[in-house]
């Protein structure tokens, strides 16, 4: 057992990689559009995953780190910034955001935790239907441009995916780097044992923090990106019926397992949208309209007969070192 | 003196878990805990610990005040502890879980991001696991391991960091009568090793008798939150209230 990725899990996050350069090319427009939004909520999964699976500590906010991310980024960027400033300020916004929200989590646990969270996520939702001076209420920011890379222009579907998949490939090595680093073994430390963690000269209440720290600026750098990628953002993406389609995509692909998020994201995203796209009667058209029911049923089963998610399931090649 | 404790009282409301207790421990000395149930042991290493705070009285280590302080800063400050419940990071490894006691002190926490996954502490893990013989399941997650692994497991990491003094709450109970008399042996030799440095001092919480009055040098006896008596284990065993408190006599 290795703290981190083991061997077959580098290998198995490099050949996505390969496989994610290449599958455009089989792609319509749509699909490469829905394989970019993948990419990014993916990375906001990241983020969720970590504070959440590896360290322990609940959050029912996480659309709200992601809302703030994407405001600032189409915000700052409309206000006449680069969007290459923009985003490491969406970063570093929710950065900070994580650190305050993260307090509560210093006093309280569990239940408590996830409504204080949650009315964090209550919060900043109302502020951005409410401040329309700011935010535009509820007609959102329009016309939100695609950036430019040393003069390449990156407007275009293909091109945009590429900048999407740079930042999860970006975001899932640092990820990888920082939990096989001994703060991956403190934050298992925290999530399993506080008590006898702080016992051990661990700091509980600064890795608590980070914890939701480094999680809120995954979603704040995911959120950066999806302001541009859909072009047109308004509350409704932010409310905290979305932190629960993240908390429950992180359980049913795999809470605290490195490639949960990639599968649970495609089963909340990809696998609706592809339903959708099925034509033709009977079965399919009974998987379309009891898609949400399934995903529900399916949200059940992992917590009673899988742990692990999705992940779990797929044995040797998808275990991380975390197998409870 | 390393470890002074003066006057500590504890209250719960009417009840008064530890009363007026004053104790102290040198360097390289052994000292047993014993008292009938509810006598007030646990509570006073949680006072002593930072687990709880002492309604009155004082800690002091190594001549400075440490009443009050966090557990966080008692163990920064190079005092170990075992709880009386396992306590081990049950889903990590068996190594995992020795480097994890001690990684927080190599460097500062900025330096640990990017510092290697072992924090340095490979080879101390390692030898820490062949003196607990701990080596066949040393990559196992310790949660899927026997109550007497987990305890040996708990027990060696409370060591992983080099502390000055450790405070261990019934050791011995629940494990067999073999792997008692390994405890007691290991116990001793980590007692008797100074390596250079300073040897380990202990002070053991215990139950069963037979351990403690072998292991220890010195015997603190409380009975109702009290310290009754305290001496070498010949003089406690003669003790005729100490006698009377445990068999009620």
């Amino acid at each position: 057992m290795t703290l981190g990725l083991s061997r077959g899990q580098w290998l198995l996050l490099s050949t996505a990689m390969i496989f994610l350069l290449l599958i455009p090319f089989n792609l319509q427009r749509f699909g490469i559009y829905m394989l970019s939004l993948w990419c990014v909520f993916v990375v906001a999964a990241h983020g969720l995953n970590l504070t959440m699976g590896y360290a322990g500590q609940i959050s029912l906010g996480h659309a709200a780190f992601f809302g703030i991310g994407a405001y600032a980024s189409a915000l700052l960027v409309k206000a006449g910034l680069s969007f290459w400033l923009a985003l490491p300020a969406a970063g570093v916004l929710c950065l900070v955001a994580g650190i305050v929200v993260g307090f509560p989590a210093l006093r309280v646990q569990h239940h408590y935790l996830a409504f204080a969270t949650l009315g964090f996520n209550v919060l900043v939702w109302l502020f951005l239907r409410n401040e329309e001076w700011l935010t535009g209420g509820n007609f959102g920011v329009r016309d939100i441009a695609r950036p430019s890379l040393f003069g390449v222009s990156l407007d275009g579907n293909l091109a945009f995916y590429y900048a999407c998949l740079a930042l999860l490939a970006v975001a899932s090595y640092a990820l990888a780097f920082l939990l096989a680093s001994p703060w991956g073994r403190a934050f298992a430390a925290l999530r399993d044992n506080p008590i006898r963690a702080e016992s051990l000269g661990i700091d509980i209440r600064a890795y608590t923090l980070a914890a939701f720290a480094i999680g809120a600026f995954y979603a704040g750098i995911a959120g950066a990106f999806f302001a541009p990628l859909v072009g047109y953002i308004d509350p409704s993406p932010f409310h905290f019926a979305q932190s629960l389609s993240f908390l429950m995509a992180v359980i049913v692909g795999g809470s605290g397992r490195f490639f949960g998020p990639y599968l649970g994201i495609a089963v909340l995203i990809l696998l609706p949208e592809w339903l959708r796209g099925l034509s033709g009667g009977g079965l399919t058209k009974i998987a379309q309209d009891w898609y949400l029911v399934g995903f529900g049923l399916m949200v059940l089963a992992m917590m009673i007969w899988s742990p692990g998610g999705l992940s779990g399931l797929f044995g040797n090649a998808f275990r991380s070192s975390k197998p409870k | 003196m390393l470890l002074e404790v003066l006057n500590l009282s504890k209250r719960y409301g009417a009840i008064e878990a530890v009363r007026d207790v004053s104790f102290s421990v040198d360097a390289g000395e052994i000292v047993g805990v014993i008292g009938p149930n509810g006598s007030g042991k646990t509570t006073l290493f949680n006072c002593i610990l930072g687990q709880t705070a002492p309604s009155a009285g004082e800690v002091r280590f190594r001549g400075e005040r440490l009443t009050g302080a966090s557990p966080l800063r008692v163990s920064r400050q190079g005092i170990g502890r075992t709880f009386q419940s396992l306590q081990v990071f049950g889903s990590l490894g068996v190594r995992d879980n020795l480097i994890a006691a001690a990684q927080e002190f190599q460097g500062s926490m900025a330096g640990r991001l990017v510092m290697d996954s072992r924090a340095g502490l490979g080879a101390r893990a390692d030898a820490m696991i062949e003196r607990f013989r701990l080596g066949h399941v040393a990559a196992l997650p310790a949660g899927s391991l026997s109550y007497g692994q987990q305890k040996l497991i708990d027990i060696a990491m409370a060591f992983m960091a080099g502390p000055a003094v450790v405070l261990l709450d019934e050791p011995a109970a629940g494990i067999n009568p073999t792997l008692v008399e390994e405890l007691r042996a290991l116990l001793e030799s980590l007692n008797r090793e100074s390596g250079g440095e300073r040897p380990t001092t202990f002070v053991v919480i215990e139950h069963n008798m037979d351990f403690v009055m072998r292991l220890a040098q010195r015997v603190l006896v409380l009975a109702e939150g009290r310290l009754l008596a305290q001496g070498t284990p010949e003089e406690i065993r003669a003790h005729p209230e100490v006698m009377e408190a445990y068999l009620g006599g």
